[in-house]
């Protein structure tokens, strides 16, 4: 042995969290991750993984349990790769490209308990949970949802109302999705299908999306669905998003005139999903504006809306 | 549910895009108790129906958009507020931001066996699923430890391009575990263009990239452009290609061009990545994989399992600490790959020459390589036999004289008729709808470039399909036809 032989010369353990730590309180503060702007040192990259650890945690994942992983090169990938490794269990990453069936499969074959993925594809993920029965909880990472809003085709529907309404998100899904269905097939969509969660497809091409939110005692609905179709390429020259989420978006669309030959207007759309919603929930609808209350946070909201 | 209860519909045929944000999530705060207390009615549940009257994105907080180009272009952008503790959130899914800000920063590292897996990495085989390689703890380590070590210096100094997937073996182990295993800094690029990675290697003044040929064939091309005003970058002290093989020429010109010294590896999802490589010390041989790696025993085995002298061809097996430990809960997959000895079976067929240099021939089973990414014709297969137009299908690799590949779909159509004949007006499926359905299940590597529509499949007497009967028959049409009668 030789005399002063520095700390870094001693091996590193075998265990790759433990790994993680011993190279982190050597390298403390040296630079780990570089990621656009940022940086990240070996000290926060070992707490980021510390954090994924506990959270992962306290969901109830243990040691020996799998978490999938379906995140592009961004540091929480690193995170929450690491992160795994300090809980002792095993990771599951897998191509962003993959499609539902390929994903199915890696998260039945794989029992996996977690899945960490953008929130851009808990919709897709939510669409197969059903088929993968280990599969308890969706974590989401990131804010790269977004969605086109073009003046010829695209029509956006909000619904906003108590939660106690429907005894758990999948009623209230199947309510809306059906009342989707029958709207389309009202205007001529003769092939319009909805599963369940996601989206409403014709011939197999998505058209209309059902993102389903909560806070506190309300659900909010966001539908959206093209009249006909659009042209999505200008839109995608002036922003970046990384290829999957991309080809995510790009998944074959469709729109109700190229599906039912028709020049549908909003106000025809409109009357339509009143009359199936007001069957299918049973309620009447009557025109109204936004309160006083409402109108405080609209102005406040769109002034948000507006910084870049 | 009474019937006689009322909904609030809200009509904005002419809005805009930061409507499209504002609305909804002005109803929901207006509704939460405690937010602004000026009205004192209930306001009743709300359908919102909008349309705007210009061209815009709504964008999540973490969306990158060029503000002066939208502007320049007439796109209006409204962003999505961030999604934080206590925003509205998709419902079923649990924000990580959430989970970790609960979390402690000190969490310290469960003892685990190091022979215990700590990635699953499926990787596609014959069978038409995926099978998920148990990479361990002791795998990745070792990969580090020894065998990247005995080709590259790594110090705590050095700055990695982290370009390639990291949720591929080569990508995951030879950008991400191994850069935090020397200590040194990765670089992340979540998207890749020659022209976005060559600023990256200049602006982060990079000195290791783990790449891929066709990476390295594109930066050279772009730094041959003599016009175009980007500097090349002489940072970079090495680079290792792999996936698939790099022209010697472009592997010589690269290294003149950017001043460094580049290396081929050769390895498999099953081997935790590299375990050869070809140009250790600058000695290359053309069209090998190179010599074994320090830690890691190479023969090339016969029919029967025993060695083959050199010069013979026959498929090449490996043993070392760095090959994994199994197919997940497949132990008969597993069998097939890995003797009692230890040896790992790779599927790849070659030969070593007199100087211990190994090259690669073929694949021993139908596997497809595509940049670097195994995949499956029967996985192809299965979705394609699926399409409701299809009675059955076929997926071969076309290998043209020049050495581009076309992945290839031989498709019979599904007729209704007796002995699946056309029906009045029936037709094959086009190539486009038939592109269209691989759009929607299969990831775009495994998705064939190309569409032939026969009336039958090349078979053996036992119902094999001959592939082999279909790669040849690219080049000579007649057989197909004789074939498909």
């Amino acid at each position: 042995m030789m005399f002063g032989k520095s700390k870094a010369a001693e091996p590193l353990p075998l265990g790759l969290g433990a790994t993680l730590e011993a190279i982190a309180e050597r390298h403390r503060k040296r630079e780990a991750i570089r990621f656009e702007n940022r940086i990240y040192t070996y000290q926060e990259l070992d707490e980021e993984a510390s954090r994924v650890a506990g959270g992962l945690a306290s969901i109830g994942v243990k040691k020996g349990d799998r978490v999938a992983i379906m995140l592009p090169n961004i540091p929480e990938f690193v995170f929450s790769l690491y992160g795994v490794q300090k809980l002792g269990a095993v990771a599951v990453p897998f191509n962003t490209m993959y499609k539902g069936r390929e994903i199915s499969f890696i998260l039945r074959d794989s029992g996996a308990k977690a899945i960490v993925c953008l929130s851009n594809f808990a919709p897709l993920i939510q669409e197969i949970q059903s088929e993968c029965p280990a599969l308890e909880r969706v974590v989401v990472t990131g804010q790269r949802s977004f969605v086109f809003v073009d003046p010829a085709g695209t029509v956006n529907a909000q619904m906003v109302f108590e939660r106690s309404r429907f005894p758990d998100p999948s009623a209230a899904f199947h309510a809306i999705g059906g009342a989707l269905v029958e709207t389309f097939k009202a205007l001529g969509v003769d092939d319009a299908w909805y599963s369940h969660i996601g989206a409403v497809r014709a011939s197999g091409k998505k058209l209309a999306t059902i993102i389903l939110s909560e806070i506190e005692n309300l659900y909010v609905a966001n539908v959206v669905t093209w009249l006909s179709p659009m042209d999505t390429a200008p839109l995608f020259k002036v922003m970046y998003v990384p290829p999957e989420i991309k080809e995510r978006a790009l998944e074959p669309m469709t729109s109700v005139k190229q599906e039912s030959g028709k020049d549908v207007g909003l106000r025809e759309f409109k009357d339509a999903l009143v009359a199936q919603l007001s069957a299918t929930l049973q309620v009447r609808f009557e025109p109204g504006k936004l309160t006083r209350d409402e109108l405080i946070a609209y102005e406040k909201n769109r002034a948000l809306a507006g910084r870049i | 549910m009474a019937g006689n209860e009322t909904w609030r519909l809200i009509y904005n045929p002419d809005g805009d895009t930061a409507d499209i944000v504002s609305y909804g999530a002005s109803i929901a705060e207006g509704r939460i108790a405690g937010k602004y207390q000026l009205s004192t009615t209930l306001v009743p549940d709300t359908l919102v129906i909008q349309k705007s009257r210009e061209l815009g994105i709504v964008a999540g907080a973490d969306v990158v958009v060029e503000k002066e180009l939208a502007a320049s272009q007439k796109i209006a952008v409204a962003r999505l507020p961030r999604q934080g503790r206590n925003g509205a959130r998709p419902v079923g899914t649990v924000q990580l931001a959430e989970l970790t800000s609960k979390a402690s920063s000190k969490f310290k590292a469960a003892e685990v066996d190091p022979d215990e897996p700590a990635v699953l990495i499926y990787t596609s085989g014959t069978t038409g699923n995926p099978k998920g390689a148990m990479v361990t703890h002791r795998n990745l380590n070792f990969q580090c430890t020894t065998i990247v070590k005995s080709l590259i210096d790594f110090s705590p100094d050095d700055r990695v391009i982290g370009v390639l997937p990291l949720y591929h073996i080569y990508g995951l182990a030879n950008a991400l575990i191994v850069s935090l295993h020397y200590g040194a800094c990765l670089v992340l690029m979540p998207q890749y263009s020659p022209q976005s990675l060559l600023e990256t290697i200049e602006k982060h003044q990079a000195t290791m990239m783990p790449a891929i040929p066709s990476m390295y064939q594109l930066l050279l091309g772009l730094s041959r452009i003599k016009s175009r005003q980007t500097k090349i970058p002489k940072s970079l002290k090495h680079c290792i290609s792999g996936g698939a093989p790099l022209p010697l020429a472009v592997l010589k010109d690269f290294a003149e061009a950017f001043s460094t010294t580049i290396m081929e590896g050769y390895g498999l999802t099953e081997s935790t990545s590299s375990v050869c490589a070809n140009g250790v010390g600058g000695r290359f041989k053309d069209g090998s994989i190179g010599r074994p790696a320090e830690g890691v025993e190479m023969k090339v085995v016969g029919e029967d399992g025993a060695e083959l002298p050199d010069g013979q061809e026959g498929e090449i097996a490996i043993r070392s600490t760095t090959i994994f430990r199994g197919y997940w809960n497949n132990p008969a997959a597993t069998a097939q790959v890995l003797d009692a000895d230890g040896w790992f079976h790779s599927g790849d067929l070659g030969y070593r020459d007199a100087d211990g240099y190994y090259f690669i021939t073929d694949r021993k089973k139908d596997i497809i390589i595509s940049h670097g990414y195994n995949i499956s014709p029967r996985e192809v297969e299965e979705v394609l036999a699926e399409h409701p137009k299809v009675s059955e299908a076929a997926v071969v690799n076309l290998v043209s004289p020049k050495g581009e590949e076309t992945v290839t779909a031989f498709v019979v159509p599904k007729f209704s008729g007796p002995d699946n004949t056309p029906a009045a007006g029936e037709e094959p499926p086009s190539h486009r709808e038939l592109q269209e359905y691989c759009e929607l299940h299969l990831a775009p590597y495994k998705r064939p470039r190309s569409y032939v529509v026969l009336s039958a499949l090349p078979k053996s007497a036992t119902g094999k399909v001959l592939r082999k009967e279909l790669r040849g028959d690219a080049e000579d049409k007649r057989l197909i036809d004789r074939s498909a009668r």
